[in-house]
């Protein structure tokens, strides 16, 4: 039955016009069909005697069904082919809907069809009683190693790729058992002590190291520190800074130096029996050089600064610090100084002061939470905020408690109704 | 009208409309009609025996449009042809097995079996292959139009399209560009009646030629049955071209003779429309026009049929594609364009 | 080398290319007199005249259209969307006739498309999109989508110089807020990924404006050594660049700004669960923007587009596994 349009699926034989053992050449008329979509006439593919007819006037039948075979070895004038004493050599090479010099375009096309299909390459997946990791089955596997013997240092412990990594160099893989092993472990028994001269070799400390440890000593020997958190919505400042691109430190900087404005007293050093204020803001900030160590650059008159300006001197400051290009006139005078380790999710902490200054703020992770807001009417809902602590360590040799909550209410003030 | 053309279609010989035209070229319009005629029926008989998958559509009845205006223009000019102009094909140069294999989804086709049926265009013969939304072509066209203007060339570019094509935004969008950058191109409308079941009535209020002064260019209607006619309206678009003058809109009005495709049965045009429309036949037309001439028809129509069967025999020689390869080239690694065709018009040639 | 923005880089390209190559053109609404939405093209005018920067009537499909036509008769096109998001009124000039002419007739089409696209600035749902997933899907089109000023250079030029089709997504935000050192005169950047940052403990995937806020996310997070990597060409993908980078890590988190359902991180995923399996120490954490319009108010665009500290959050997490 041939395919006439694209969506037909099946026709009907409405007439034969070649009986089996009449003579019909190529492109002869030889049937008339009809489908849902058109009734037409069905030419011969080939030249030959009709051999049989095996669909019958009337029938139904799926695309691609053989009506007919056509005897192409006949002769015009000979004898049917299934007349002859020799049964049918070649007739039944040619079907109605496919000569034999033409594919077969109705059969399945799915080998052809899945050699070309774009496919990955799926791995098989193992199974054991805890659950693993690809990569570290695979590891296991390859090695051998029995990963019930594995301590996992993951969530919940599990076993992660470092932990298999590490248990194979550490010696762990067990060697595939010969026969005469058994399954039998000793006792490990009481634990040794450690003879002294296994102990690990010391390392001096880095010059910086002793330097900043110096330092750190005489400020909580000398300094009387106190330190007052206050907490903060950020919310504001999270929006502004998808337009700016810019990190929440500047923000902070710049809303501290306001602050800094109506509180001159904590622009200030106190050293010995002497407490100066300043005019201007020598901003220091506090730059972590990973192991190295932590140094303390300053932005002079700060103030001058735009956020954005604020910004680029903070990553300028911090690119220097980390090539070493720091300059001693650039950690020199500071009057007042932000430390920010908010950046590895820490939400409080209690910053040494940096002497003579008297006072330092700590801003950490600003994290969204649910809290319960006000509105003008005096309504509460919740809401999720951008939330942080702004924790600052005060002298109270050189000012009290009630000042430094002044000042973080004033800093808070700002920064929640950043413009 | 019905009457007359009833009338016309006995033996009178229509009038001279080009002095253009010589008597080789008046025999090779009709040469390239009926190889149209012919490789379509015989294309339709190998579709019924099997040979041809996907569906199948025809210019039976349209031979004129695509025949004339191709004629008409140069070996660097270039054309977009659409599905039912095959003799553009054959007047660029395609090789007739070619045409077959491609209707087969051989690997000789024009496309290798990447594309079926009339979506081909041969590049080397400066033809571009239509796509199934037919207006598109109307700005491929434009566009290479455009790089001849920016070029300083003397070349034209055309391209044919259908009546339901006028209801389509690249119509306004390749009409609108053309006019505004006076581009030497001509838009063939190819009113065949029907967009698929949609008589033209139902495609538009404004008859679309109508539309081209919108634009600021001239549309002119032309018998679309008359290859003669076709060649001359589209001879005289392609003079205007040339000189700077910009795009012309031709509106050839004929009719389609067959279903949209091979399992459309037509039962939706009126029977008297069919009838009055087989009088008016562009084959018969041609053959009185050369028979006048003195040539002899019979003699032409052998000859063509004789290339039909040699090329059918060919094609049938030429593999499947190889399913492995049908992940090849999606992505051409170097340059591949538009090459010059045939141009067959004595007019080319110094003739006439 | 001279320091450029993004927005430079990108008109520094099509000037040198223009300057060296007569076939280069480029074709869009309001790019002549005007130099563009951007001013991309500013100057241009001034320097090649209106044939060669031409203004086009406000017609999307008609720009691609005249494009390829341009093109298959041997000129170079750079056919500029005035925002990515106007180019489904050009998709099917696009998709159905560049995409498929050279598979069909072996007719090659050298269009390069540019799409100006991305959020981040009150766009509002017809000027934020990031469309590269529909060309993806598209066979016969090339898709790169650069992140530095550099590479935009570099991929510009090698799209006008390849014989397809290649939509250029250039992302607006970084267009002056991105700077860099390029280098004069033509170069060509080769479709594949480049490693922003390399990295040992996790991977994160990204392109376009997401490299740098995988960038900023991870310079410092608790330590871990972080690898970007910055696809640049989303068609050819990379494959070996990416499954590389995952034996290497076992962990990997998928940037798109692009809505998550079918994005380039989709397939970048699906690649990875196909042929990365048994390098993998955790699942493939996948941070996009959801399945919505990119809205117009500042709070709810940076609710859905990604963040840094989404990112953040995502890396963390995975770290933790």
């Amino acid at each position: 039955m041939p395919q006439m349009g694209v969506s037909v699926a099946e026709g009907t034989v409405v007439e034969w016009k070649k009986q089996p053992g009449d003579w019909v050449e190529a492109d002869e008329i030889i049937a008339s069909i009809s489908t849902d979509k058109i009734d037409t006439d069905v030419e011969a593919p080939a030249s030959g005697r009709v051999q049989e007819v095996l669909v019958e006037v009337g029938a139904t039948v799926d695309v691609g069904v053989v009506l007919a075979r056509i005897a192409t070895d006949a002769r015009p004038g000979e004898a049917h082919a299934s007349e002859s004493a020799s049964e049918g050599t070649s007739e039944a090479e040619v079907a109605l809907e496919a000569p034999g010099d033409a594919p077969d375009l109705s059969g399945d096309t799915t080998e052809t069809h899945s050699g070309t299909a774009q496919r990955g390459t799926p791995e098989v997946r193992r199974s054991g009683p805890r659950r693993y990791s690809p990569v570290v089955m695979r590891i296991a596997a390859e090695h051998g190693i029995d990963l019930e013997q594995v301590e996992g240092t993951g969530r919940g412990g599990r076993v992660r790729k470092p932990d298999v990594l590490a248990f194979l160099e550490n010696g762990g893989a067990a060697e595939a058992p010969m026969h005469i092993e058994s399954p039998y472990k000793p006792d490990p028994g009481p634990p040794r002590k450690r003879p002294a001269k296994d102990a690990p070799a010391g390392q001096p400390l880095s010059r910086m190291r002793q330097s900043i440890g110096r330092a750190m000593i005489e400020s909580l020997q000398t300094a009387a520190t106190c330190t007052t958190i206050i907490e903060a919505d950020m919310t504001g400042i999270a929006a502004d800074r998808v337009k700016t691109g810019l990190t929440w430190l500047p923000y902070v900087a710049r809303a501290a130096i306001e602050a800094l404005g109506d509180f001159p007293s904590l622009n200030a050093t106190l050293e010995g029996e002497t407490f100066t204020e300043y005019e201007s803001v020598n901003l220091g900030i506090a730059v972590s050089l990973g192991t190295g160590g932590l140094i303390v650059p300053v932005i002079r008159d700060a103030q001058d600064l735009s956020i954005e300006g604020l910004g680029k001197a903070i990553k300028g400051l911090a690119r220097k610090a980390r090539d070493n290009q720091l300059t001693p006139d650039d950690v020199r005078g500071g009057t007042f100084t932000i430390t920010n380790p908010g950046g590895y999710g820490s939400v409080m902490a209690t910053p040494v002061i940096n002497l003579p200054q008297v006072a330092i703020l700590d801003t950490e992770a600003v994290v969204k939470r649910p809290v319960v807001i006000t509105d003008e009417r005096g309504n509460d809902s919740i809401a999720i905020r951008h939330m942080t602590y702004l924790c600052m360590s005060w002298d109270h040799r050189a000012l009290d408690g009630a000042l430094a909550a002044q000042f973080l209410a004033a800093l808070r003030k700002r920064l929640e109704w950043w413009t | 009208m019905a009457t007359e053309a009833a009338q016309s279609g006995t033996s009178e010989v229509p009038p001279e409309v080009s002095e253009h035209l010589t008597t080789d070229d008046r025999v090779g319009l009709l040469r390239a009609m009926l190889m149209m005629r012919g490789i379509e029926e015989r294309a339709m008989t190998l579709y019924r025996q099997g040979k041809v998958p996907g569906s199948f559509y025809d210019g039976f009845g349209q031979e004129a449009v695509s025949a004339g205006p191709a004629w008409a223009m140069a070996a660097q000019d270039r054309l977009c042809i659409l599905h039912r102009d095959l003799a553009a094909h054959v007047i660029r140069g395609v090789p007739i097995e070619r045409i077959f294999a491609q209707y087969m989804g051989r690997e000789g086709g024009i496309t290798g079996g990447r594309d079926g049926n009339v979506h081909f265009g041969d590049r080397t013969k400066g033809c571009v292959g239509m796509v199934s939304m037919l207006p598109d072509m109307m700005l491929i066209a434009t566009g290479l139009a455009m790089a001849f203007k920016m070029r300083g060339e003397a070349r034209v570019a055309m391209t044919w399209f259908g009546d339901g094509s006028t209801s389509r935004g690249d119509f306004h969008e390749a009409m609108n560009w053309a006019g505004l950058q006076r581009l030497p191109v001509i838009f063939i409308l190819e009113n065949n009646q029907y967009a698929y079941s949609t008589p033209v009535d139902q495609q538009f209020a404004v008859n679309p030629v109508e539309r081209a002064a919108a634009y600021g260019f001239p549309g002119v209607e032309v018998d679309g049955n008359d290859v003669e006619a076709t060649f001359e309206i589209t001879r005289q678009a392609r003079e205007r071209a040339l000189a700077g003058e910009g795009p012309t809109l031709i509106e050839a009005v004929t009719m389609r003779m067959h279903g949209h495709a091979a399992h459309d049965d037509m039962k939706y045009v009126p029977k008297e429309q069919v009838t009055e429309w087989q009088a008016k036949d562009p084959i018969d037309r041609q053959v009185r026009r050369v028979e006048a001439l003195g040539i002899d028809v019979a003699a032409v129509r052998e000859e063509v049929k004789a290339a039909i069967d040699e090329a059918v025999a060919a094609a049938l020689e030429s593999p499947m594609p190889d399913g492995e390869t049908a992940t090849d080239r999606v992505f051409a690694d170097e340059p591949a364009l538009l090459e010059d065709g045939n141009a067959p018009w004595s007019g080319f040639k110094g003739g006439a | 080398m001279p320091t450029m923005t993004y927005l430079q880089a990108i008109s520094s390209a099509m000037r040198e290319e223009m300057r060296s190559d007569e076939r280069v053109f480029v074709m869009g609404e309001d790019i002549g007199v005007f130099g563009g939405a951007f001013k991309v093209t500013d100057g241009l005018f001034d320097e090649f005249g209106p044939q060669r920067v031409m203004d086009t009537p406000l017609a999307e499909s008609a720009i691609i259209g005249c494009a390829i036509g341009a093109a298959c008769e041997g000129l170079r096109p750079i056919a500029e969307m005035q925002f990515s998001d106007f180019i489904s009124c050009g998709f099917d000039q696009l998709v159905n006739v560049a995409g498929k002419m050279y598979y069909r007739q072996g007719l090659s089409v050298n269009i390069t498309v540019r799409l100006p696209s991305g959020g981040g600035f009150s766009g509002g749902p017809y000027h934020s999109q990031n469309p590269e997933g529909w060309f993806m899907h598209a066979p016969g089109l090339k898709v790169v989508a650069p992140s530095t000023p550099e590479d935009a250079k570099g991929l510009l030029i090698s799209a006008v110089r390849d014989p397809n089709p290649v939509v250029f997504m250039e992302h607006k935000h970084l267009y002056r807020r991105i700077k860099g050192e390029v280098a004069d005169g033509t170069y060509e950047t080769p479709f594949t990924a480049r490693i922003a940052r390399a990295g040992t403990d996790l991977t994160v995937i990204a392109y376009g404006a997401m490299v740098h806020t995988a960038l900023e996310a991870t310079e410092d997070l608790d330590g871990a050594s972080v690898e970007v990597l910055d696809l640049r060409s989303l068609v050819p993908l990379d494959e070996e660049a990416i499954l590389a980078s995952v034996r290497k890590t076992s962990k990997v988190v998928i940037i798109d700004e692009a809505n998550a359902t079918c994005a380039a991180g989709a397939q970048v995923s699906s690649l990875i669960a196909e042929r990365a399996w048994e390098d993998l120490d955790g699942p493939v954490v996948r941070v996009a923007t959801p399945d919505v319009p990119i809205p117009f108010s500042p709070t709810l665009e940076q609710a859905v587009l990604p963040q840094v500290d989404d990112v953040k959050e995502a890396c963390r997490e995975l770290l933790g596994y």
